[in-house]
């Protein structure tokens, strides 16, 4: 029944104008001589006129066309380059004509369902890993702020009695040390500076906290690097003489030059840094200390001659609890606190922090700060 | 445009002005399956410090809505309302970092979609709304076996289950595992939820001891908030 004139023109309309088909005439030459509308939209625009084989994407060079034709009725699987740019594959069947031949080319709709289907199930996967993501964010942030009140409680209850240790150890030295003899005294000091080490820690944990935690107030104001510089040196001079080490800093007449910060924990930064120049440098060695401009900002650079720092462990020297590979010369202690308060602080004024070095040739740190307004 | 009869969007007032505006052009984005113009409607809703609940309801839920009543009456295909789902979801990915922020109260829910149900942004939008509440909302996804829920609900100890069931075929799948994990956990209560129970079927799960039926995400708010009475 198939055979009817109006069915048959019915089904060369649908096939011409709306088939979700490639219906493409080839002519004696196998060029493109004429194409459907779902064939003129898939294909490349200049493909009429065209040999159909250069719209075939063949990867081997050894597709043979006229013999696929010859073999009529049977399916080939053909990649076209299309006018979206991505190769489609299509299943293909040849009618040979007279005088030419008549292509036939069709999606294969369940191997398109089951890609539809994969793509829409991989993002919805990815989706909800999207969110477990954020969610365990949201729930490490939390056991942090857990961890830093944690800390922060810990240590600060700690404090008193390691004061009233150090207080009491003091007291007797001084009331009683006299009555003392050398080994009892020299009790009491150790006793004494093992307490005061304990409490640096404890001051170090509290920091922390404090920062992460997201508390840090900063108490700005306006100074200049010469007041910095006044509160920061005397206080590591002694250690630099004890060692023999030469602490200097670089005339650089930058001395009056303003800049608003919090002088106490600037000053807490600069001390650090020094002190582990001296830690790490021997006898004989220098460290400096130099404020200069650059731009708009004030950088302060610390310089020693110690044995410098590998690149692996520069890369994570500002994390808390990391330490360098390089001993301190005298062998001093350190939970690998310091640098990380130091970046933390530097931070919240919005400056930054970084470290130039090289093994065997010294370490320099900077702490680069905006600076103040006028400063220029 | 028809709703089923009991449709929070049906009965909303309707929002300003600009958000009709901006929900209007989000629409047109997601029947044209374009994603860039949804992103943008979506990240305007989100700047504009609305609560996060009215872009849950009054954008994503109403646009779905909208996109699922023009499939049913073959103005867009399959393929369409297939890609306007994914572009909603990857879109409710720039609203997890407001929507896991919110201060927390210590309790927590699991949602899943049922083994074969595989629409499951419903299912997620259950459990973001127990997130924007303060709880923990624990999503396990579509097509879940009852299995993984079991295990999941043994490791986190829930105060309650919430299960999803958006296509009808999936109703007896679902008063199956409501009933198993009522068996196996006999004290946490078990929330049901869906497009599916709009067309009946809500006597059936009810049936079930400790099992509650709600259809609106604003009646799932109101047990959220209700915290005393639940179940």
């Amino acid at each position: 029944m198939f055979d009817a004139p109006c069915i048959a023109e019915a089904m060369r309309t649908y096939v011409l104008e709306t088939a979700p088909v490639l219906a493409l005439y080839l002519d004696a030459h196998h060029c493109v001589a004429g194409a459907n509308a779902q064939a003129r939209q898939v294909l490349c625009g200049e493909a009429l006129g065209r040999p159909f084989a250069e719209q075939i994407v063949d990867f081997t060079g050894s597709l043979d066309l006229p013999s696929l034709i010859r073999q009529g009725g049977a399916v080939h699987r053909l990649t076209l380059g299309t006018v979206s740019g991505m190769p489609e594959t299509l299943s293909f069947r040849f009618f040979p004509l007279p005088d030419g031949a008549l292509a036939l080319g069709s999606f294969d709709f369940q191997e398109q369902q089951k890609l539809r289907d994969e793509v829409l199930g991989l993002n919805r996967e990815l989706n909800n890993l999207t969110r477990q993501l954020h969610q365990a964010n949201a729930e490490l942030r939390e056991l942090n702020e857990l961890k830093n009140r944690f800390i922060g409680m810990a240590a600060h209850d700690l404090r008193k009695p390691v004061g009233v240790i150090m207080t009491y150890n003091e007291f007797v030295l001084d009331e009683t040390g006299d009555r003392l003899s050398d080994d009892e005294r020299g009790f009491l000091r150790s006793s004494l500076a093992a307490a005061a080490g304990m409490k640096r820690l404890i001051d170090n944990f509290l920091d922390v906290s404090v920062i992460e935690s997201g508390h840090l107030r900063l108490e700005c104001s306006r100074t200049d690097v010469a007041e910095i510089l006044a509160g920061v040196l005397p206080l590591v001079r002694l250690v630099a003489v004890r060692k023999k080490v030469e602490l200097l800093t670089e005339e650089t007449g930058e001395d009056k030059l303003p800049i608003t910060v919090d002088i106490a924990k600037l000053q807490q930064v600069l001390v650090n840094l020094l002190s582990n120049a001296v830690e790490h440098s021997k006898a004989g060695q220098r460290v400096w200390l130099v404020a200069c401009r650059e731009a708009k900002e004030l950088v302060f650079s610390v310089r020693d001659e110690g044995p410098g720092i590998k690149p692996e462990d520069q890369k994570r020297l500002f994390a808390p609890f990391v330490r360098a590979g390089t001993r301190k010369t005298a062998g001093e202690r350190s939970v690998g606190l310091g640098l990380a308060i130091a970046r933390l602080v530097v931070e919240a004024h919005g400056g930054r922090i970084r470290v130039q070095s090289k093994s065997d040739h010294g370490s320099t740190f900077f702490v680069n700060l905006p600076m103040a307004e006028g400063g220029e | 445009m028809k709703q089923p009869p009991d449709s929070p969007a049906a009965n909303r007032l309707n929002p300003p002005f600009a958000f009709d505006e901006i929900y209007r052009r989000y629409l047109d984005g997601l029947l044209a399956n374009d994603r860039h113009q949804c992103r943008v409607s979506f990240e305007q809703w989100l700047e504009s410090h609305a609560e996060l609940r009215t872009l849950y309801e009054d954008l994503v839920q109403r646009s779905l809505y909208e996109i699922g009543d023009l499939w049913e009456r073959n103005r867009i295909s399959v393929a369409t309302e297939h890609l306007a789902t994914a572009i909603t979801e990857s879109l409710l990915n720039l609203a997890y970092p407001r929507l896991f922020a919110s201060p927390r109260l210590g309790k927590s829910a699991i949602v899943a979609c049922v083994a074969n149900e595989y629409h499951q942004i419903g299912g997620k939008m259950i459990a973001d709304l127990f997130e924007l509440n303060g709880w923990r909302g624990y999503f396990l996804g579509a097509n879940t076996p009852v299995r993984d829920l079991k295990t999941l609900i043994e490791e986190k100890h829930p105060d309650v289950v919430a299960l999803s069931v958006a296509m009808v075929f999936g109703l007896d799948t679902l008063i199956s595992a409501a009933a198993e994990i009522r068996a196996a956990f006999p004290d946490v209560p078990i929330l049901v939820g869906g497009q599916a129970l709009r067309w009946g079927g809500r006597e059936r799960v009810e049936r079930l001891s400790g099992v509650r039926c709600l259809m609106s995400l604003s009646e799932l708010e109101a047990w959220i908030k209700d915290g005393e009475n639940h179940v």
